[in-house]
């Protein structure tokens, strides 16, 4: 390649068949590509909207109900402490379940999508 | 004052010999990697994206190094060591993001785009414009950031050097010291990018990120030993040696109770923190040294565990440093509590004066040195890539322009954003550091990540609609600072004897963000623009990865 595109196109390569307008138009009717953005969408905006209204919980209760929070739960422990590690563990938890999913659930279907339209793998 | 301060400078002559010493250690590795892989740069790809060769694991630790400032490590164990439990509020927010950049932004991202944020939101509108506001909006990002670092750099290695007002080192005072600091640090991080680009920066940070942990894990066990690894008695000590009883423990220290508006502000600055990250310049161009949307999905999952553990580790510290250092001690040593940390190691290496302090302040210092570098070496890169290849390459010369053209101005781009930003840092080295930190957050927020996410899920979305959003959200979010309380109007602010401060709030994003997304929403169905043609592209191709570079 020697010189850059104006809009992004894929870089040719051995064995790799760059897919056209209408390979992507067509693909974004087929039955599994609605399926497969079906899939992604029903887990990443739940979730999204999910971690967002309990992070901002935290940030409310931290504001608002600083009574609550001052409550000791063990020792010197108290619920802000353990409402703070808690957005740790949702935090890693989420991160874990989402790579469960998409290995699973998003993957195989993109991998066989991407290969109809001549791609990598 | 002094009594506190030479808590620092004790021993100095032994401890700056060892803390230059290790500095030095540590810029003779990273330039060594840094001209071992400028023998491997050959194509664009490989200097904007390091040809796309990293494994998820080594973008993982290399996001982490470019992730966890300074800011984080001195600052955040700083805040907890003053404020006690309002210092974790930041770590929380600043770790939740990372969900954002998973779920929505990463794989994407890698897919649709080249090797700028630019190329996404580019991806189907009409170059010119957007691509434009995409550079302008990166480079403001990353310059607020990167001065503050380097600010931040000039003001820590000559605390950390124990360089008093007054008192000289090497011939120089504390304000040569500081600007000789900038320019050093500069010139480094000009260095790694212009020899090594995108491989030998993600080295750097890597293995930045390797000597962080290093340092935080194992003062941690030193502080948790001391008290039996019973965190219950860690935070009582902290709470008892701070002055301020069990307040110390809740939150409320720094965000007062009674005023409306500090909770407000407490608010603002969660969203602008938790919505941040995934608009930042330096972190997104990350994504694309991976093979796959995968590995950028991997890499992720290693950064969020990487920096969930460090925050968790900073939170031993700031109460260790409370505890065993006292909340006073450090404040008299550095009113942010920067030196939080420092303090800490030389107390556990055996205390002031002692060879075991020396040596254990000379490593922490050493390494909060490393930490400043990797961080401003990503920031410049990302802000001259974006310079050479969205402005540079696609706005001014349409496309028309060899591969070896734009690395070449991409090197000279780096160049010359590194000699400004030493300029500037010299010049605004009375700027509060934090105050740019939540401004690049605030401006990342509002102007980009509205941008990306309309870019990747809106049909609809068109030129217009992206012009508007960035600039929208980037003229928002620094009218409304500049108009704050941080820049008039109060005791602590930079023009303090002015008040000009119609805004209430210190941090904007409660406005300037749902601004961004107003603004691009507004600017979409003010112009008949569409082009389903290309969104069809856009959306097949960031999630199946065909046709992906």
């Amino acid at each position: 390649m020697t010189s850059s595109d104006i809009r992004p196109g894929p870089e040719a390569g051995p064995g790799r068949h760059i897919p056209t307008a209408d390979d992507y138009a067509r693909m974004e009717t087929d039955d599994r590509f609605i399926e497969l953005r079906r899939r992604y969408r029903s887990f990443a905006f739940p979730m999204t909207v999910a971690f967002l209204a309990w992070y901002l919980l935290y940030v409310l209760m931290s504001a608002y109900a600083r009574d609550f929070m001052d409550t000791k739960v063990v020792g010197n422990l108290n619920v802000a402490f353990f409402f703070g590690i808690l957005q740790f563990v949702s935090t890693f938890l989420i991160a874990y379940l989402y790579s469960r999913y998409a290995n699973r659930r998003l993957d195989p279907l993109a991998d066989e999508l991407n290969r109809d339209l001549g791609g990598r793998q | 004052m002094n009594g506190t301060v030479t808590v620092l400078a004790a021993s100095a002559d032994t401890r700056r010999g060892l803390t230059i010493g290790l500095f030095a250690v540590f810029i003779a590795i990273t330039l060594y990697i840094t001209f071992w892989a400028s023998r491997h740069n050959k194509t664009a790809a490989d200097y904007y994206a390091a040809g796309r060769s990293f494994s998820g694991f080594q973008n993982g630790l290399a996001i982490s190094g470019d992730y966890m400032s300074a800011a984080s490590f001195l600052g955040i164990a700083g805040l907890i060591a003053l404020y006690g439990y309002d210092g974790f509020l930041y770590s929380i927010g600043f770790l939740v993001a990372w969900l954002v950049a998973l779920l929505l932004v990463a794989e994407l991202l890698r897919n649709a785009g080249r090797y700028t944020m630019g190329d996404v939101l580019a991806f189907r509108m009409r170059q010119r414009p957007v691509r434009t506001a995409a550079g302008v909006s990166t480079i403001a990002v990353s310059i607020f950031y990167l001065i503050a670092q380097m600010v931040g750099a000039g003001a820590l290695v000559a605390l950390l050097l124990g360089i008093r007002t007054g008192e000289t080192f090497l011939g120089m005072n504390v304000t040569t010291a500081k600007n000789v600091t900038i320019v050093i640090v500069g010139a480094l991080m000009i260095l790694y990018v212009t020899v090594g680009g995108m491989r030998g920066t993600t080295w750097v940070q890597i293995v930045k990120a390797g000597l962080l942990m290093s340092g935080a894990i194992l003062m941690t066990l030193f502080v948790m030993a001391k008290f039996n690894f019973n965190p219950s008695s860690l935070l009582g000590a902290a709470a008892e040696q701070s002055g301020k009883g069990d307040a110390f423990l809740n939150p409320g220290l720094r965000y007062g109770a009674g005023d409306w508006k500090t909770k407000v502000d407490l608010i603002s600055l969660g969203l602008a923190l938790v919505l941040g990250t995934a608009g930042l310049p330096h972190i997104l161009i990350r994504f694309y040294t991976v093979p796959t949307a995968r590995d950028a999905r991997r890499s992720v999952n290693w950064a969020i565990g990487i920096i969930g553990g460090f925050y968790l580790l900073t939170l031993a510290l700031g109460f260790g440093a409370a505890a065993l250092v006292g909340t006073n001690a450090i404040r008299t040593a550095n009113p942010g509590g920067n030196t939080a940390a420092p303090q800490l190691a030389e107390e556990l290496g055996g205390g002031p004066g002692t060879t075991g302090g020396a040596i254990f302040l000379a490593f922490i210092a050493s390494v909060a040195f490393a930490t400043i570098l990797a961080v401003v070496a990503g920031l410049t890169l990302a802000s001259s890539s974006s310079a050479a290849h969205d402005i540079y390459a696609n706005a001014i010369r349409s496309g028309d322009v060899g591969e070896k053209d734009e690395v070449r101005v991409a090197r000279i781009a780096a160049l010359v954003i590194g000699a400004v930003s030493i300029v500037l840092s010299i010049f605004a080295q009375n700027l509060n550091v934090a105050f740019l930190v939540a401004l690049a957050f605030a401006v990342a927020a509002s102007a980009n990540l509205p941008a990306i996410l309309y870019s990747l899920f809106w049909r609809r979305f068109n030129t217009r609609g992206a012009v508007w959003a960035i600039y929208g959200g980037l003229a928002t979010a620094v009218i409304l600072v500049i108009f704050s309380p941080v820049v008039s109007g109060k005791p602590t602010a930079m023009i303090s004897d002015k008040d000009f401060a119609w805004f209430p709030l210190e941090n904007p994003g409660i406005i300037s963000i749902p601004a961004g997304f107003f603004f691009g929403w507004l600017g979409t169905v003010l112009s008949r623009e569409r082009d389903d043609v290309k969104y069809n592209e856009l959306e097949v191709r960031s999630l199946t990865g065909a046709g992906a570079h």
